[in-house]
């Protein structure tokens, strides 16, 4: 059983209620709400700035089967503004900035996520793959489609929030 | 409650003979009779837009091609699509009072598609004139829409010329709408003949060619974009333009849906009537089979082997409010093959004699058409939503029984429903006489009822085993009107089929 480790950059909200295990460190303006889980199982996770994770997710750093027993520890970057929304569960080894990732959706540990990206409620996407900057999954066949207008929600949910 | 219903274990045979679950099922109070959505006659009644709730008349929703002239779909995903803001900064940048200005764009909330994707400027007003796309083909389209409509004309003057009618019923609508001599000819002014009687003039036809463009050279080396290329539903969405690219797609029309109202054919009652309000979920006549003949639920059976007896348990539930005694009968399909055979009979008589007296039946029966018409709130809705009526032939109830049901000697009784019971649990005591070795255990207006089910000896493992018995119900009829000369209770019986799973192994 490893040490808690967790770094909490001023600026940042961080609720009493959330369950962080490992060594995360969370940037100023990221905002954790209670009932969330952070697991840094396999190594460090670094959270960016201005981030929002709400209730009931899930952001779990694991390695695939393949990739366990190195030497090198990897590190999960969260870049920033990225907003997971409720009980998404992300297991994805990299995520870059302005990312959505809706209620209920499920990324799977071989999925990198670039930036702009947006993964609708309740889309699974677990293909070993890299998602291409502004990509739109959505449907209940996870359709993808490229998006040309940027999600402009992240910051105002959080203005509304604070 | 479909997750309830929805697996068809229980299904009831509606008098045409089609196996239907119940909640699919209407009652028609007049004929006493099961009716299915298949033996029933199906009317429009308005067309409403289900965004805006906007009801819109026949005549303009057909001249608007059933669709909403303000709500638009997704192109991409076919979800409503929805007005943003986009305010741009304040008109005179020099004066900081001065009013921001406002535009306004169309955006996907669910896949995120906006109106900007496919480079369509933004609006001044959120109600939005949305730039429409111009149809190619419009005007070849028009011409063949304009010798349709003269063909059917010229067509419809001539099935009026010919003076001859046959069938019971006039009809007063077409495919153009109401007919202009047929409305005349209703409200008693005489037919003057249409002036301009033409010939419609023929079309150049359609060429078909055999040389067709070579594949572009790059479509075998140029790697595949898949993002960049429309699906086929977003294709078949837009059928005019049918864009292969999703930068060519644009905002729809949202289509139009509509309240129907069904018809007894027999005896020309509605069975089931919406408000016409377009955001009521009401009814003003609804006659669901749900409500007046008692629900069979399947509750458990022991595990079916090939020959042997096994528990079948089932649940009645009396959704009416008048107390009803069941009486359980042999399946008797032979009898329901007789009863088929009869009203082939009758109908071979009835249209010997309609043939006999046709010019008489018609003239008997157009008084009692209006006089029918006469109590629907308006007469044109009435001359719009009566169709020909086509009786439907009852058929051989198409179901194979491969397992018997013990049928047994006593009936039980089933209380009225009582909506206050459900809240009350002390009210549980009840002074009915049950034959034990039918009745498990009863509640308010529910009886758990025992059953020996015998699969057929011959049924392999995996086999799937059905069985079915006719109930009989005393059905109370609460209609003032026909009380006096009708009985006022009788007996309704129905066929009940039940897919009891399937024979399992021997122990
Ligand atoms: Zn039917
Ligand atoms: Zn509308
Ligand atoms: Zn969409
Ligand atoms: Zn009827």
């Amino acid at each position: 059983m490893q040490r808690n480790n967790i770094k909490v950059i001023p600026g940042a909200l961080v609720c009493e209620e959330s369950k962080l295990r490992g060594d995360i460190t969370i940037g100023a303006g990221t905002i954790i709400h209670p009932n969330a889980s952070i697991i840094a199982e396999a190594g460090p996770i670094i959270i960016g700035e201005n981030c929002l994770i709400e209730e009931q997710v899930k952001i779990i750093h694991r390695l695939p089967f393949d990739q366990q027993n190195k030497d090198t520890t990897p590190v999960l970057i969260i870049g920033s503004h990225n907003v997971f929304e409720v009980d998404c569960t992300v297991e994805a080894p990299k995520i870059g900035n302005h990312n959505v990732f809706e209620s209920k959706c499920f990324v799977g540990n071989k999925v990198t996520v670039s930036n702009g990206c947006i993964i609708g409620a309740g889309c699974k996407v677990t293909e070993e793959q890299i998602l291409k900057e502004n990509i739109c999954i959505f449907g209940s066949n996870c359709q993808m489609r490229e998006c040309i207008d940027k999600p402009a929600v992240s910051t105002r949910k959080q203005l509304l929030l604070i | 409650m479909s997750y309830i219903t929805g697996p068809e274990i229980v299904k009831y045979a509606c008098t045409c003979g089609l196996l239907k679950p119940l909640p699919e099922l209407y009652f028609c109070r007049h004929c006493s009779q099961i009716r299915c959505s298949f033996c029933l006659c199906h009317a429009v009644d308005s067309f409403f837009c289900g965004k805006c709730s906007e009801n819109i008349p026949s005549a303009e929703a057909r001249h608007k091609k059933n669709r909403c002239a303000n709500c638009v779909i997704c192109p991409s995903c076919q979800q409503e699509l929805s007005t943003r803001v986009a305010s741009k900064g304040p008109i005179n940048p020099d004066d900081a009072k001065s009013a921001v200005k406002k535009s306004y764009y169309l955006s996907c909330h669910f896949c995120h598609w906006t109106s900007r994707d496919v480079g369509i400027p933004d609006q001044p007003s959120a109600t939005g004139c949305w730039p429409e796309r111009e149809n190619v083909h419009i005007n070849r389209l028009q011409e063949v829409l304009d010798v349709y409509q003269d063909i059917m004309l010229s067509q419809q003057q001539q099935k009026e010329n010919s003076k001859k009618k046959r069938g019971k019923f006039v009809s007063y609508t077409d495919r153009t709408g109401v007919t202009a001599s047929a409305l005349r000819r209703r409200i008693g002014i005489p037919d003057i003949p249409h002036a301009k009687i033409k010939k419609p003039k023929p079309l150049d036809p359609a060429i078909a060619k055999s040389e067709v463009e070579e594949l572009p050279e790059d479509i075998f080396t140029e790697p595949l974009k898949l993002m960049e290329i429309t699906t086929i539903d977003q294709r078949l969405m837009q059928p005019e333009s049918q864009p292969l690219t999703v930068d060519k797609l644009f905002p729809i029309h949202k289509q139009l849906t509509i309240k129907r109202s069904l018809r007894c054919r027999t005896c020309e009652h509605n069975v089931c009537k919406p408000e016409y309000n377009p955001t009521s979920v009401k009814f003003k006549i609804q006659l669901f089979a749900y409500y007046y003949i008692p629900e069979i639920r399947f509750v458990t059976v022991e595990p079916l082997r090939a020959g042997q007896t096994s528990e079948l348990i089932i649940k009645f539930t009396n959704p009416t409010q008048h107390q009803t005694t069941i009486t359980i009968f042999d399946l008797d399909l032979e009898e329901q093959e007789k009863y088929v055979e009869e009203q082939k009979l009758f109908d071979i008589i009835d249209n010997f004699e309609q043939a006999m007296s046709l010019e008489e039946k018609q003239q008997l029966s157009l008084p009692s058409l209006v006089m029918s018409s006469g109590s629907q709130p308006s007469s044109m809705y009435s001359l719009q939503s009566r169709q020909p009526s086509v009786i439907v032939k009852p058929r051989k109830i198409n179901q194979a029984v491969n397992c018997n049901v013990a049928i047994p000697e006593s009936t039980f009784i089933l209380p009225p429903r009582d909506d206050a019971a459900e809240y009350d649990d002390s009210s549980d005591v009840h002074n009915i006489e049950d034959d034990p070795k039918l009745v498990k255990w009863r509640k308010s207006n529910k009886a758990f009822i025992k059953l020996a089910v015998t699969p057929a000896a011959d049924l392999k493992i995996d086999d799937e085993v059905v069985c079915g018995f006719t109930m009989q119900h005393i059905y109370t009829n609460v209609i003032p009107a026909i009380v006096e000369n009708m009985p006022h209770k009788y007996d309704h019986k129905v066929r009940v089929f039940f897919r009891l799973g399937k024979i399992v192994g021997s122990e």
